[in-house]
């Protein structure tokens, strides 16, 4: 290591917090992800006896499936480290309090059941870690009737009242076309492990976080409770469309090659902006037309404009629009690169591939993806030997035993 | 000693000078426990009249938007194109720790809001910008409303259904995605104070917080050259279709997990739990049973006449059972099914009400149930401590106990439209 390398590791933000992150799929790998891009140790706990589910989802490098080999899997977890521990080997749940013994946060995602059974919720975990800080991200928390409900967040954005919302007008509710709520709940998960270490920090003290991905998915559906609670009201699906501006929504574009179904969203707020749309489709009697006329106006006239111009046309006159950017749009998208938000890191399986680094810049402490996600079980010998103080023959007995499988 | 401990961030002081693209930023941070000022102009902040209004009648204390993102904030007025204001603003981030807010990045400077400047007059403040695209770059002073944002974050591109419109849910994710990322960068930043005294600045973007929500469609492209799009009733995984999602139920919808063909991983219990119905036509011959072995691990569900069979047999099957029902004895074979709540479900679900979710939170009119913890800490327990401010509501608090203004100093700032 370079000195001006030691001098950032030492730098960066989380710089000797240690995290034990037993959480698997979307939602705490993406808590654990935060940690990790701003200088924590996270070391994932995975087994190759019951993969992370990730691990085994496409997309897979060289059309190739392979625990080592997904893309999905990877993109979660750059930055982190990563053990094998099988948790039913009887000698499982020994080792891995001892990796805890030497952590100061633990992550988790599994139904309860999974914890309790294996002796390791907050309190006894507590027992090797006083001032331990845990999280654990059910989908419906650790207590209630729904607690032992498994699922994932295709699911979970119904349960939440997402997809109720998230639906053609009067037609079926078929939610987001993502798993959506595991992008969204991770932000409210790590925010509140942020303020637990935070009170850490002035205080020496450590707590446990039952963290219900329901109940805060709920906080991202607007006005939707407190219509129906102060008006009684159940709030519709409308589309892409707005309830209070009728000229909002979504149209289709020229096509760009072979590729026709370019699309290109404008919204219209206020009179200003309607003014300046009809100006740059050069037809000043939209300024009195109907919404339904307009929208019908608008449709044959995107049909024959190429969208990227038309977003610029747009927003050079003060209209906010713009382009349905597909996954190959963002690549190329010249703002995303400004920001550098996508990171290209090489992984020793899967090549040059590309990573998402963290929405916003810190100024002084930016995000660093320090390198590509880990293959099962690659720090088994730093974990086990330099932190947890294994002994090569204490190592060797348990890898022949399967505890490491 | 008060009942309830206070939460985690309550030494810490926030002014929230944000609209709707980042009001829930504030909301947030108040929840844990800091002191959030909500700055608005006299007359009231803009954000006050979106709807809806309770009784739908158009007032700036009545909007239940307002009521939703300002819950646990304080509200002080200030016309910040003033001279004076901007110095009483100044004198506020004197004694604030957290600074969010949401100008558009042409007019920050004018307004001595640029990032050199605050670092430079407060150097120990977390000064958080929420904006469109980010502060800086070729699209920084472009404007986007919520559907632009999921437009060109990428979501639309995966809400939908192919040949038809791209959608997004009729409430706003790139704002909530905007406000809670920026509350992530703004903490780190907060943690990182905490060790050297020094604040900074967190830049936030709706666009990309929104590119984050893409689910596998970035490595898609990237590993394969294909994009994900919009599936409709299902999902596209590594750019493979799945299985259809949502199902009617005697009673409203419920929501299927069909990852690795159309019954998944659990497709013989599948059958079984169907047939102990007496709903699985022929599904449980041998002929059937072949076919599920043959195709259990795949990820694809069967296309063809047998996907559109079995769909079919599943259709048929749900529309006969209450979504309760079906939910509970879905997951009684580890089949990971869930209901698709309406707002209505949600205020009734015994679920919720077990873990006392709800709050009831007192305004003047009457007592309003609200969303409660987003979290449950055990130590320091995150409150909805108290409704949305009035317009000025707490000028006495802020101009007198935190400025030090006489009574009769406040008076003529008010008179005189500064406050």
């Amino acid at each position: 290591m370079t000195t001006q390398e030691s001098d950032r590791m030492t730098d960066q933000v989380f710089a000797g917090i240690r995290v034990a992150d037993f959480a698997w799929v979307g939602v705490g790998p993406l808590v654990s992800k935060y940690l990790a891009d701003h200088g924590a140790e996270v070391i994932r706990i995975e087994s190759s006896v019951r993969p992370e589910p990730l691990r085994r989802a496409p997309p897979f490098a060289h059309d190739t499936p392979g625990l080592d080999n997904s893309g999905y899997y990877a993109d979660f977890n750059s930055s982190k480290q990563c053990v094998s521990l099988n948790l039913q080997h009887p000698d499982g749940v020994k080792i891995a309090k001892r990796i805890v013994e030497h952590c100061d946060i633990v992550t988790e995602s599994f139904t309860p059941k999974a914890m309790r059974a294996w002796g390791m919720t907050y309190e006894d975990l507590c027992e090797v870690r006083p001032d331990l800080i845990m999280i654990s991200m059910p989908m419906y928390g650790l207590t209630g009737p729904w607690s032992m409900w498994q699922g994932y967040g295709h699911v979970l954005q119904a349960a939440a009242g997402i997809s109720h919302l998230t639906a053609y007008p009067g037609e079926e509710p078929i939610g987001t076309g993502v798993a959506y709520t595991d992008f969204l709940v991770p932000h409210f998960a790590a925010v509140a492990l942020l303020a637990a270490l935070d009170y850490r920090q002035r205080t020496g003290e450590g707590q446990n976080i039952d963290f219900g991905q329901m109940e805060a998915a709920i906080h991202a559906t607007e006005t939707m409770i407190l219509d129906y609670t102060v008006n009684g009201r159940e709030q519709q699906a409308l589309g892409a469309g707005h309830p209070e501006h009728p000229i909002y929504g979504t149209w289709q574009c020229a096509a760009r090659g072979d590729d026709d179904d370019r699309w290109i969203a404008i919204t219209i707020t206020n009179d200003t902006e309607l003014a300046a749309l009809a100006e740059v489709a050069g037809q000043a009697s939209w300024t009195t037309l109907t919404p339904e006329s307009l929208h019908s106006e608008i449709a044959a006239w995107t049909r024959t404009q190429q969208a990227e111009a038309l977003m610029q046309r747009l927003q050079a006159v003060g209209v906010p629009a713009g382009v349905v950017q597909t996954p190959e749009d963002l690549r190329n998208d010249p703002q995303l690169a400004y920001r550098g938000h996508f990171w290209m890191l090489d992984h020793p399986t899967m090549g040059h591939r590309a990573y998402d680094g963290p929405s916003f810049r810190l100024s002084e402490t930016p995000a660093e993806l320090t390198k590509s996600a880990p293959l099962l079980g690659e720090d088994n010998e730093y974990v086990y030997k330099d932190i947890v103080g294994m002994s090569d023959e204490e190592y060797v007995e348990h890898l022949v035993s399967g505890a490491f499988d | 000693m008060t009942n309830s401990p206070a939460g985690p961030l309550a030494p810490f002081r926030v002014i929230d000078l944000t609209n709707e693209l980042g009001q829930l930023a504030g909301r947030m941070l108040g929840d844990l426990g800091a002191e959030v000022i909500k700055v608005e102009p006299p007359g009231g902040d803009e954000s006050r009249f979106i709807g809806p209004f309770r009784g739908d009648v158009v007032d700036p204390e009545q909007s239940l938007h307002w009521w939703t993102f300002n819950t646990n904030k304080l509200s002080a007025t200030l016309d910040l194109t003033t001279l004076q204001g901007q110095e009483l603003f100044t004198q506020l981030l004197d004694r604030a720790d957290f600074l969010i807010e949401t100008c558009p990045p042409d007019t920050a400077a004018a307004l001595g809001l640029g990032r050199e400047t605050v670092r430079s007059t407060h150097p120990a403040l977390v000064h958080t910008s929420i904006t469109p695209f980010g502060r800086e770059g070729p699209y920084a002073n472009w404007k986007a409303t919520d559907l632009v944002g999921a437009a060109m974050g990428g979501l639309s591109s995966l809400c939908g259904a192919p040949g038809r419109p791209p959608i997004r849910p009729t409430a706003s994710q790139g704002y909530a995605q905007a406000s809670a990322q920026a509350v992530v960068g703004t903490l780190i930043a907060h943690y990182q104070r905490t060790k050297t005294g020094r604040g900074q600045h967190v830049d936030q973007s709706m666009q990309e917080a929104v590119t984050f929500t893409h689910d596998n469609a970035m490595p898609t492209w990237d590993i394969r050259g294909i994009n994900n799009g919009r599936p409709g009733n299902g999902r596209e995984i590594g750019g493979y279709k799945s299985g259809q999602y949502v199902f009617e139920a005697a009673d409203g919808y419920v929501a299927c997990l069909s990852y690795g063909g159309l019954f998944g991983l659990t497709a013989r219990q599948t059958i079984e739990w169907l047939d102990h119905h007496g709903m699985a036509g022929d599904l449980a011959s041998d002929e059937w049973l072949a076919k599920l072995d043959a195709t259990q691990g795949l990820l694809l569900p069967p296309s063809g006449d047998d996907g559109e069979y079995l769909l079919e047999i599943l259709r048929a099957f749900c529309r006969q059972l209450s979504r309760a029902q079906l939910v509970s004895e879905a997951q009684q074979i580890r089949n990971g099914w869930g209901i698709v709540n309406t707002p209505r479900d949600l205020l009734e679900n015994e679920h919720l009400a077990a873990r006392d979710y709800w709050v009831e939170i007192e305004h003047e009119e009457a007592h309003v149930t609200y969303p409660g913890p987003w979290a449950k800490l055990s130590k320091t327990p995150i409150a909805i401590r108290h409704r949305a401010p009035h317009i000025g509501e707490h000028n006495g608090y802020v101009y007198g106990n935190l400025l030090g203004l006489s009574d009769e100093e406040i008076a003529l700032l008010s008179t005189d439209g500064i406050i």
